[in-house]
């Protein structure tokens, strides 16, 4: 029963959240349609809508505190057939601090802890509002505000969650029909083959067969290629469901600097694979708050300096040579060379010979990037050299562009899809590599009454079976002495109809990487299938276990020097 | 609902109109790098020179993309001999070459002043490892001769006398894809 309810809740969350982030952005939206001086009527038909919806699911869950606030919320929100409200901006506000509630709200309903009193004071507000009539909606909250301002240095608390895509995905029906297909043909392709090679068994294959088989495994390849495309596109989302969540964070950092900052989007319907969507939001928080922080200036200077008052940030993407190009871009003060290289002399970089993109490339490097070094403005600098690492990361490379005076541009070349994998990371000797985790069977404490050798073959007793075991710096070739006896630890791997274990120092969690080619040099590297890189940008083959494991089943043990004993360091190299 | 979502949407592209200055600042700032390097007279060829033991090699500094200081490489397991690992440039994996060893030297430790130099061939990137980076080199094409008979070092293409230095001329392409082929086999049969 339990079960059914939380995965209803989680059905609640998956479909109310992004609702509530829809109609926040409408508010946005309307915001700025009545400041202008327009009547926002399409708008308030989405809003009315949206909030309606959010009530009904609500309701339908037995979430009185969200049916309650979307209620007071479609209370106060004019109707299209309405008379423009008197005081647009403050009911507005309240609306979007109603809809920010209700996000909280949903939020916790996964955690099952919906704070009634949060909701009751919100419909209080709402009410009283209405009662002094729209013109007062604008009542000061009277002293406790029940949502916290965001401040740049927070965690940017009304963007941080949402549907980045570490969750679910949504699928259109067409779509699953399209892959059920596919996967249908793959199994008939499985059955064709599996009757040839009967025949192939039993001897009586017949004259086509070879050619059938072809055929057979041409399709199957077709198939599966076909099914990874489709899975792959299924993955994309316009990278607008990332932008638009800035659109809420600008105008709070702007209000708070009490300094009109436009946000312009470009390029939002540009695909990109929601894996690299929710990776890629931290990093852009990083450098549209470092832009507002940093790059913009008062209202003041700019006056000062020609420029208009309200300053710009432009976030765009486009897909280019099929890689997508990110860029934030601010027509703030630009980078300040001088100090920058005056920070990385400090720290004994000589930047004599610089060339200007040297000198800004500067930033990038970890305890250059302060905001002392980058403008004048005191302030906690945020790491740029943690944010190039994320972008890293995920297979991308970031560049920065400036001009004195007149503004900055981070650009980011990312792929559109990136191949994700989970992998258990291990150490022997003093290198650390990754096993993809579909291949592992098992990983256990090695102890030396576990292995045994017979034959030169080394065994390891798994769950009252044998594996064939090896030491992983043997077979990797690490430069170290220690042998398969001393490893404290096993992973016992699975490829086809094999099985091995290797004997490792150390094991870290499975975590999920990037999957990288290598460069066509290092074909000839058989047991590694690519490489990944870590965050703090340290690079770890993955190792391509099929290989790993057919190289186990033949290894055979060195001859041990000495009886039994592990200190025996044997020379393998 | 989804009406409304694209309402948004569009009107969010909407706005591009008035982001246009900013973006074509963007554009402006980003294009500049992309321009082809200035016309070079014939006569003068331009090197990146490094050294390795005491002698000192130039590759073209048109297929040399930039210098970083050492970075953590890691090594993969069953490489060319020459091939000392893999390094993290900005997201890229690239092969780390020891250059000492693709020309048949005693491998030696890294130092303070041992430096990355990536070059770009066929679009491929690799990073050279080189004892240290000298200098950019600026030499009249009639100042170079042919590389002297019975050299061996893969991709030489002849050398420049500059003052009293003796500057051996690379093409990096060459030396990397005869390294790829013949540095994996000649190793491989040494260890036999």
């Amino acid at each position: 029963m339990e079960e059914i309810f939380s995965s209803l809740v989680k059905d609640f969350v998956d479909e109310t959240q992004p609702l509530t982030q829809e109609v926040g952005a409408l508010l946005l939206k309307l915001e700025e349609v009545w400041r202008a001086g327009g009547d926002g009527k399409s708008l308030l038909r989405g809003i009315r809508s949206g909030l309606h919806t959010i009530k009904g699911n609500g309701a339908m869950m037995g979430f009185a505190p969200i049916e309650r606030v979307a209620h007071a919320l479609e209370d106060i929100c004019p109707r299209v057939s309405d008379e423009p409200p008197a005081d647009p901006a403050g009911l507005v506000q309240l609306l979007i601090e109603g809809c920010d509630l209700l996000g909280a709200l949903v939020k916790s309903a996964l955690a099952g802890d919906l704070p009634a009193g949060r909701a009751d004071a919100f419909v209080e507000r709402a009410a009283a509002a209405q009662a002094l009539d729209r013109p007062a909606a604008a009542v000061p909250t009277g002293g406790e505000a029940p949502l916290p301002a965001v401040s740049p240095g927070a965690a940017v608390p009304a963007v941080a969650d949402g549907d980045g895509g570490r969750g679910s995905a949504r699928i259109a029906d067409g779509d699953v029909d399209e892959l059920l297909e596919l996967a249908g043909e793959t199994i008939v392709g499985q059955t064709e083959l599996l009757r040839v090679q009967g025949r192939f068994a039993r001897g009586q294959f017949e004259s086509g067969d070879v050619a059938l088989m072809d055929r057979l495994l041409v399709d199957l390849g077709r198939t599966t290629r076909q099914m990874r495309d489709k899975l792959l596109r299924v993955r994309l989302a316009p990278i607008a469901t990332l932008f638009r969540r800035f659109g809420r964070y600008v105008r709070d950092l702007a209000r708070e600097r009490g300094q009109p900052i436009e946000l312009d989007i470009e390029g939002g319907e540009t695909a990109v694979d929601r894996a690299i969507i929710s990776r890629l939001f931290e990093p852009l928080v990083h450098l549209v708050r470092n832009a507002v922080a940093h790059g913009i200036e008062s209202a003041e200077e700019r006056v000062a300096a020609g420029k208009p008052a309200g300053a710009r940030i432009l976030l765009s993407a486009r897909l280019r040579e099929g890689r997508v190009n990110v860029r934030i871009a601010d027509d703030g003060r630009g980078l300040d060379l001088q100090a920058i290289a005056a920070k990385a002399n400090a720290q004994g970089i000589d930047t004599s010979g610089f060339s200007e993109r040297e000198m800004q490339r500067l930033i990038f490097r970890a305890g250059l990037s302060t905001a002392k070094a980058v403008t004048n403005l005191a302030g906690r600098g945020v790491g740029l050299d943690v944010v190039a690492g994320a972008v890293q990361g995920l297979g991308g490379s970031i560049d920065v562009r400036s001009t004195r005076g007149q503004g900055t541009v981070f650009a980011l070349d990312l792929p559109v899809t990136v191949s994700l994998q989970k992998a258990l990371i291990f150490g022997v000797d003093s290198e650390t590599f990754a096993v993809p985790a579909g291949f592992i069977l098992d990983t256990m404490e090695s102890r030396e009454k576990d292995l045994q050798e017979i034959n030169r073959v080394l065994l390891i007793s798994w769950r009252g079976d044998f594996a064939r075991a090896v030491d992983a710096g043997r077979l990797l070739g690490c430069q170290g002495l220690a042998q398969a006896w001393a490893r404290p630890y096993a992973i016992v791997l699975q490829a086809g109809n094999n099985r091995g274990a290797l004997l490792v120092d150390w094991l870290s969690g499975v975590q999920e990487i990037v999957v990288k080619p290598l460069d066509e040099t290092l074909v000839a590297c058989a047991m590694v299938a690519g490489a990944t890189v870590l965050a703090q940008g340290r690079v770890l083959p993955i190792l391509d276990c099929m290989e790993v494991v057919r190289r186990i089943s033949k290894a055979l043990q060195p001859e041990r020097s000495t009886e039994g004993k592990a200190e025996a360091a044997y020379d393998v190299f | 609902m989804s009406s409304d979502q694209g309402n948004v949407g569009t009107k969010a592209d909407g706005v591009a109109a008035a982001a246009e200055p900013l973006l074509a600042f963007a554009d402006a700032l980003l294009s500049e790098g992309q321009r082809q390097p200035t016309h070079t007279p014939d006569e003068i060829r331009q090197y990146v020179t490094f050294i390795l033991r005491d002698e000192e090699y130039g590759i073209p500094i048109l297929q040399c993309r930039e210098i970083v200081r050492v970075l953590a490489v890691t090594r993969v397991p069953e490489a060319p001999d020459h091939v000392r690992g893999v390094v993290n440039l900005r997201g890229h994996i690239v092969p780390a070459v020891d250059t000492r060893r693709r020309f048949g030297f005693e491998p030696a430790p890294l130092t303070a002043r041992s430096r990355l130099l990536v070059v770009e061939v066929a679009g491929r990137l690799f990073a050279l490892i080189v004892d240290r980076v000298a200098r950019v080199l600026k030499v009249p094409a009639s100042d170079i001769e042919p590389p002297p008979e019975g050299a061996t070092l893969p991709g030489a293409t002849g050398l420049a006398r500059v003052g009293e230095a003796v500057v051996h001329l690379m093409d990096a392409d060459q030396m990397l894809r005869a390294g790829a082929a013949a540095a994996g086999t000649t190793t491989r049969g040494e260890e036999a």
